[in-house]
């Protein structure tokens, strides 16, 4: 029998360019105790039907049509204090940011307390702290936490007290809106097992929101996925996974990069072309660079030094905190390392004159993270790529200057036309991390650092900008450094891995010996915890948290490198 | 195009996306500058279409009212006095002509000079940092905290006399704290956005990434900011003119409030001595509040509503 059962929805945005159909005429059923999984990319609607579900719509949307039914009350009919009652108690809803939604003054028990009392007359003070305790116990919490306050709990404890909120009052369904997207792969393994546990422990339905087709895979009994506000395909998981009949699906499907598994790349070109870095030089050095930040120690002393004669992409992977960003802005001169030094061509970058400054910033440039935040608002986009290309000396005129942006921009796939002299506002993610892309084309610098390039990016065009980064190197020789998160891409893409824990290089060497074989227990862990679009294979070996928590506390007293062969032009000392 | 003509509630439901798309069509913006324009109109016109002579002591008769009303004495108002005149037989409507735009002056010269130092002062808090920083934040934090009406008074006395332009720099003197630390706390955040970054990277000079970059996001918090401290440096200066400090030659609104509590007017039933300046007084703070609502919506999207 079906639980929820959401029928013909429509929900519309009134803009003013017309009417946004966020929505349109969805039809779906999650059964009791079932997990049915949401997934699509950012705007087909995946959030909004969610929301809509506990009349929680944004302004200025509203639903244009439809009912959803959730155990036999109609939840679009509820008056504004009915749908308060409902909340929490029929529904509830795990956010995408715990460490947002937690109110930063209080403790956690009280705040666990605070929907009790808002839905159940009178309950003692030993009832009360009864049920957090019992609730807090029940997602894996030791009952000291039920004191603290958020900010003394770690990002996935924060997490878990969130679904602890979630399910104090034993819900009927539990919307989990990208309950793991801010955690590590490590920790979102235990609190996506955690989330399972609990929602069959009192039995409700659960809707997880996500984009990653491997977490989906290992979560959820059902796949719903839905593109534009439309649903196009649902079913069980096993069978869209297997025999996708979407090819939206496919798409989703075959776009997530899988260690051994076919390369998304073309093949490489058979002369490599010309690095363009000084022979006998190195390009990029570290010479006994550690970086402090105050009692914290960010990186340990590392050197490598890195020549430009073959171009080659060198990997820095690790999870947040191991210090690989810190190495990013190190490398680009933004920071000044503790001891040691960064040299770029022999000259130290912290100590360079105007004129050499001048030269490693043409030389050496990057692509970041954040692509909705590279572009100033104020501007077109054309500024951020017409600005360097003139103040780097390039431009000879106008008309030059206009070729060579609608040449960088046909290079990585964009038509000019529609996308120059825009501004950043009108353009999606993706289209402007591939203007970021080529803005570094069209200053043909020696090196690139790409600092998490397509982590914000949609699933489905992560591997597009990939691409493009990868014929920096193969088309136009330059030297990438890619800093990522992301096991499966870099081993793809590298010629060289380097392993970050706590801002030591735990193994280094060529990625099919590294992440194809890995030798070091971090590694291992890392490459076990990434959950694979493969319903067959297991979640990585069952480890519980606290195993996994003592094997990284070991990890952390365990400094040595494990070295897995070098390859020429690089060398980590 | 055969399209059905539109109606009266499409008209104004596009209109309302038109305002959306740009805030700096919203009403309160235009009717708060309509109120502004409108007192700025009164000291032209007023130049342009009355006798100004009639603002000297004696020039008319005592205690008009304006037209339409009786004094105490039984005498109406005549055209020749439309809005009446003083004790000393000043004419209202030519005080106001000139103590209007004099008080407006006072508030827009003294926040210019206030945000101009601001601006300086907060980029360079912000950008520079350290030493540098600490000094221009513990000289702002204690500034706020003195009560700039109380230094005023002693500086007033002591100056005697003053000018309008002698007025706005003193009063100058307590309104650049605020913007300072509004544009530091910006900067600060701003200074570690992507494009700001990106700039860097493109070899920006300092001074580019200041002004070419980070200055023009900055324009509606400076805008609002620069009619917050017109707003305090117009209650300041009428605030020093009421208590009979300030220029003592010229006229002000504030100063003819002062005549007219000194003279008695209140006791007199001499309303249109102190309510017309007092009037115009609201006339400026509401256009002057509208202006700093509607540029609210221009810098913060989110109080916009469709």
């Amino acid at each position: 029998m079906s639980h929820l059962t959401i029928s013909d929805l429509s929900i519309d945005f009134p803009t003013s360019k017309g009417v946004v159909h966020a929505v349109v005429r969805l039809n779906l059923a999650v059964a009791k105790g079932r997990r049915v999984g949401f997934i699509g990319e950012s705007g087909s609607g995946k959030t909004t039907t969610a929301l809509a579900i506990m009349q929680m719509l944004t302004e200025p949307g509203r639903v244009a049509g439809g009912q959803i039914i959730l155990g036999g009350t109609d939840m679009l009919a509820l008056s504004e204090a009915e749908m308060r009652q409902a909340r929490l108690s029929k529904v509830s809803y795990i956010p995408q940011g715990a460490m947002n939604s937690l109110n930063p003054i209080m403790r956690i028990e009280d705040q666990l307390w605070d929907g009790i009392v808002a839905h159940e007359p009178a309950t003692s003070q030993t009832d009360l702290k009864a049920r957090s305790d019992h609730t807090l116990a029940s997602v894996g919490l030791p009952p000291h936490v039920a004191r603290l306050y958020p900010h003394e709990l770690s990002g996935g404890m924060k997490q878990r007290v969130c679904i602890a909120m979630g399910v104090t009052l034993s819900p009927d369904l539990i919307i989990a809106d990208e309950p793991t997207s801010a955690l590590d792969v490590v920790t979102q393994r235990h609190v996506m097992q955690t989330l399972k546990d609990v929602q069959a422990q009192i039995g409700a339905g659960l809707i997880l929101i996500g984009h990653d087709m491997g977490l989906m895979a290992q979560s959820v009994d059902e796949l719903a996925v839905l593109r534009h506000g439309k649903l196009v395909e649902h079913g069980d998981v096993r069978q869209i996974i297997e025999a996708p009949k979407h090819p939206y699906t496919k798409d989703l499907i075959s776009s997530v990069p899988l260690v051994g598994g076919d390369s998304f790349l073309d093949d490489a070109p058979a002369e490599p072309p010309k690095g363009r870095g000084t022979p006998g030089v190195a390009l990029l050095q570290f010479d006994g660079v550690s970086k402090v930040y105050g009692a914290n120690t960010a990186l340990h002393p590392l050197s490598f030094a890195l020549e430009g004669d073959v171009p080659k992409i060198v990997s820095i992977v690790g999870q947040s905190g191991s210090g690989k960003s810190t190495m990013g802005s190190l490398m680009l001169g933004f920071n000044d390392p503790s001891t040691g030094k960064v040299l770029y061509e022999g000259q130290d970058v912290s100590r360079m004159t105007g004129a050499q400054a001048l030269d490693f910033r043409k030389n050496v440039q990057a692509v970041f993270q954040d692509p909705y935040a590279c572009f100033n608002p104020f501007y077109r986009v054309d500024h951020a790529l017409k600005f360097p290309f003139k103040r780097f000396g390039y431009a000879t005129s106008d008309a030059q200057v206009q070729t060579a942006m609608e040449d960088a921009c046909d290079a990585v796939g964009l038509d000019p036309s529609l996308i120059l002299r825009r501004y950043p506002h009108q353009l999606s993610g993706g289209q402007r991390q591939r203007l970021i892309v080529a803005r570094a084309l069209m200053l043909q610098p020696k090196l690139l650092i790409a600092d998490e390039p397509v982590s914000m990016v949609d699933a489905s065009l992560r591997a597009t900008i990939l691409k493009n980064i990868h014929d920096l190197k193969d088309k136009h020789g330059i030297s990438i450094l890619y800093i990522t998160h992301d096991l499966a891409t870099a081993y793809h893409v590298s010629d060289y891995v380097m392993v970050l824990y706590r801002g030591r290089v735990v193994e280094a060497g060529p990625p099919k010996d590294v992440i194809g074989a890995p030798q070091h227990d971090y590694t291992r862990l890392l490459i076990d915890s990434i959950p694979w679009p493969d319903v067959d294979r297991g979640w990585g070996t069952p480890t519980t948290e606290e195993e996994d928590a003592a094997r990284l506390a070991r990890m952390a007293q365990d400094h040595a490198t494990v070295r897995r062969g070098d390859i020429p032009g690089f060398t980590l000392s | 195009m055969t399209d059905a003509p539109l109606t009266r509630d499409d008209k104004r439901a596009a209109k309302r996306a038109a305002r959306f798309e740009n805030p700096w069509r919203s009403p309160k913006l235009a009717w708060g500058a309509g109120l502004l324009l409108s007192v700025v109109a009164l000291g032209i016109l007023g130049r342009l279409f009355w006798d100004l002579e009639a603002v000297f002591t004696g020039a008319n008769m005592l205690k008009i009212p304006p037209i339409g009303f009786e004094n105490l004495r039984g005498q109406s108002g005549t055209f020749a006095n439309p809005l009446g005149t003083d004790g000393a037989g000043r004419d209202m409507l030519a005080l106001l002509i000139i103590g209007a735009p004099n008080t407006l002056f006072v508030g827009l010269m003294a926040s210019l000079i206030g945000m101009s130092v601001g601006i300086v002062l907060g980029f360079t808090a912000g950008f520079v940092g350290g030493r540098t920083d600490d000094t221009i934040r513990v000289l702002s934090d204690v500034m706020i905290t003195i009560p700039p009406l109380l230094i005023l008074v002693v500086v007033q006395s002591v100056f005697g006399d003053v000018s309008l332009t002698l007025m706005a720099l003193l009063i100058a003197g307590f309104v650049w704290q605020s913007p300072t630390r509004l544009i530091r706390a910006q900067v600060l955040s701003m200074r570690e956005a992507g494009y700001v970054q990106m700039a860097r990277l493109s070899g920006a000079s300092t001074p580019h990434i200041m002004f070419k970059e980070m200055l023009p996001n900055l324009v509606p918090y400076l805008f609002g900011s620069f009619i917050a401290s017109v707003t305090t440096s117009i209650v300041t200066a009428v605030g020093l003119e009421v208590l009979g400090l300030g220029p003592q030659r010229v006229p002000t609104l504030g100063r003819i409030i002062y005549e007219a509590i000194n003279a008695g007017a209140l006791i007199q039933n001499l309303w249109w001595w102190w309510g017309l300046p007092t009037l115009l007084l609201a006339v400026m703070f509401i256009g002057l509040l509208l202006v700093n609502l509607g540029l609210d919506e221009v810098s913060n999207p989110r109080l916009r509503k469709l």
